[in-house]
């Protein structure tokens, strides 16, 4: 038994010419510029970590911020699939080259579930982070807007809670202003006239999943105000305590 | 070319490709919300097993998901044994495994499929490539990765292909209600489709955006084994490269009995790895699955696996 692992030792140090892989050094040339040259034309472009702030980069709750983000995502999809809403999709051009088949939500397929962590529960390699549900509850993934073109109480003097009905957060994050507008009809009459509180609004984006207006929603999510990029924010108080989470 | 019988150590190699094949799939299963928020427990074990995963996201990240520290368990295994990870435990090798079984049946077509083609150093290259894009932190192995590359083309195409087509088939069979006499075929039909819905079907249709370009290379690769043996652990896995650095002085050796040998190309032609078994020099352990086909196939008794370290000068 030693004997044998002597002979491997002397073996693993001066192996036989068949153990060689042989890798040519063009090979490994070519090989590493590719990487290399990737790397490089993917983190210069405009697209690369999100520089242009795109509206629908939004990742799940509990990601990391999107530089951090793109080093650890392997793009396997078991969020994708544990996404009990099937509101997260693999990107497209969305995050740039770079976040090819990364996962976004898509809130007119699903939305994010307030009482659920799933995706980080199953992430091989925390590029979304394991967070309690409680915590999780508390992140921001982005922000929702009313679109007054479209939304019904604006658009069409038409009475239309759905939005607020769904808003899961404890207060709810949609407020109402009662106003008075005229109907097609020449008359007056009261409508509910829906608006979202910034601070808090966890960006969940089931408002714009539920809203009626099926093609162009009358509400919607964009990344802005994720707690995950200091530098995405629209309010000026979450710049003051500096963003981002272990502030 | 002679056949001979399969030897015991085929039969439990493909013993254990199957446990693990049923093991990803019960895995796959298990990620979902289950029963309430909580997913199946180590959903993600096959990538805490996977070296590739830790060290790109540590070269990339500078940190390590504590889980994915198992991988090392693998790379000494591989270190010592050579590349069994591939051919033993692998559910996309076994899958791969499976589609070159219906490579061309000619003994000249199987050779040539299956021999060592210099274009296997590709996936060293690519292992390369990646691992530098990762160290400027940029991290596309999952493009790559085998693991990554199973789950995803499974979770996003051949899972929501698979779910729409079983609910069409029974829908079908339900709604058409055939009935032979008296014995209507749904009384057999719906307990099975009970069945696969509680444990199998998802709660509702996934659907997911842009999926014909996972798709393509998803089955694509599949189907290239008709033309090379497990063409993606060939020509492509980095994976498949890193385990070959690690295993490529293992304490398994393949011993060719240069006496017995006729040189008739059994050994060749039912290789996995195109590891060229054949060679007077000795094989080529970073190509090796140590899948034993080889000692099965050779009709002169002239390969066998062994503890040992043969070949070259000692």
């Amino acid at each position: 038994m030693t004997n044998v692992f002597f002979r491997w030792i002397k073996h693993f140090f001066r192996p036989p010419e068949a153990s060689k892989i042989g890798v040519t050094r063009r090979g490994v040339i070519i090989g590493g510029m590719a990487g290399i040259g990737s790397a490089l034309l993917i983190r210069s472009s405009a697209l690369g970590e999100n520089r242009t702030f795109s509206p629908e980069l939004v990742r799940p709750p509990c990601s990391v911020a999107e530089e951090e983000f793109l080093s650890k995502c392997i793009r396997c999809g078991e969020c994708m699939k544990v996404c009990p809403t099937n509101a997260l999709q693999p990107a497209f051009t969305e995050g740039g080259l770079g976040g090819l088949w990364t996962p976004i939500l898509n809130m007119k397929l699903g939305y994010c579930e307030y009482e659920c962590n799933l995706c980080s529960q199953v992430c091989p390699t925390q590029a979304i982070k394991r967070m309690a549900l409680d915590q999780k509850k508390q992140v921001k993934i982005g922000m929702a807007f009313f679109d007054k073109n479209r939304c019904l109480p604006y658009a069409s003097a038409r009475t239309c809670i759905v939005c607020e009905e769904h808003c899961p957060t404890p207060k709810k994050a949609i407020w109402f202003q009662e106003v008075q507008v005229m109907t097609p009809e020449g008359s007056l009459t009261t409508v509910k006239q829906p608006h979202v509180n910034p601070t808090l609004c966890t960006g969940c984006g089931i408002c714009e999943n539920k809203c009626p207006i099926s093609d162009r929603r009358g509400v919607y999510v964009t990344s802005v105000g994720e707690t995950r990029n200091p530098k995405n924010q629209v309010l000026l108080d979450s710049y003051a305590d500096g963003g981002g989470y272990g502030n | 070319m002679a056949r001979s019988r399969t030897i015991w150590p085929v039969w439990l190699r493909r013993l254990s490709q199957t446990v693990f094949v049923l093991l990803f799939l019960y895995l796959f299963l298990q990620t979902v919300y289950h029963p309430v928020n909580q997913a199946g427990r180590g959903v993600d074990l096959f990538f805490q097993f996977d070296p590739l995963v830790l060290l790109s996201s540590w070269l990339a990240s500078h940190q390590i998901a504590a889980g994915l520290l198992f991988s090392l368990i693998t790379v000494a295994v591989t270190l010592l044994a050579g590349r069994w990870f591939c051919g033993w435990i692998c559910p996309f090798g076994a899958l791969h495994n499976l589609f070159s079984c219906w490579r061309s049946r000619r003994a000249k077509d199987r050779i040539a499929s299956s021999a060592y083609s210099p274009w296997q150093k590709s996936k060293y290259y690519i292992l390369f490539g990646l691992l530098l894009a990762c160290a400027l932190g940029l991290n596309l192995t999952g493009w790559f990765d085998p693991f990554s590359f199973l789950f995803r083309g499974t979770a996003l195409v051949a899972y929501p292909m698979f779910d729409d087509a079983t609910k069409s088939a029974f829908g079908w069979i339900y709604q058409a209600d055939p009935a032979i006499g008296r014995f209507h075929v749904t009384s057999a039909t719906e307990p099975v489709y009970e069945v696969l819905r509680r444990h199998v079907l998802a709660t509702a249709q996934p659907h997911f955006a842009g999926t014909v370009l996972i798709a393509l290379l998803f089955f694509g690769m599949l189907f290239l084994n008709l033309h090379r043996t497990r063409f993606w652990c060939h020509f492509v896995c980095p994976l498949g490269a890193l385990l070959g650095v690690v295993g490529k002085n293992p304490l398994v050796q393949i011993q060719r009995n240069e006496a017995a040998c006729n040189n008739c190309g059994a050994c060749v032609a039912d290789c996995q790895g195109g590891a060229s078994p054949e060679t007077a020099g000795g094989f080529k352990p970073s190509e090796c699955f140590y899948c034993f086909n080889c000692e099965s196939a050779c009709p002169h008794k002239a390969i066998k696996i062994n503890v040992l370290v043969a070949g070259g000068k000692q």
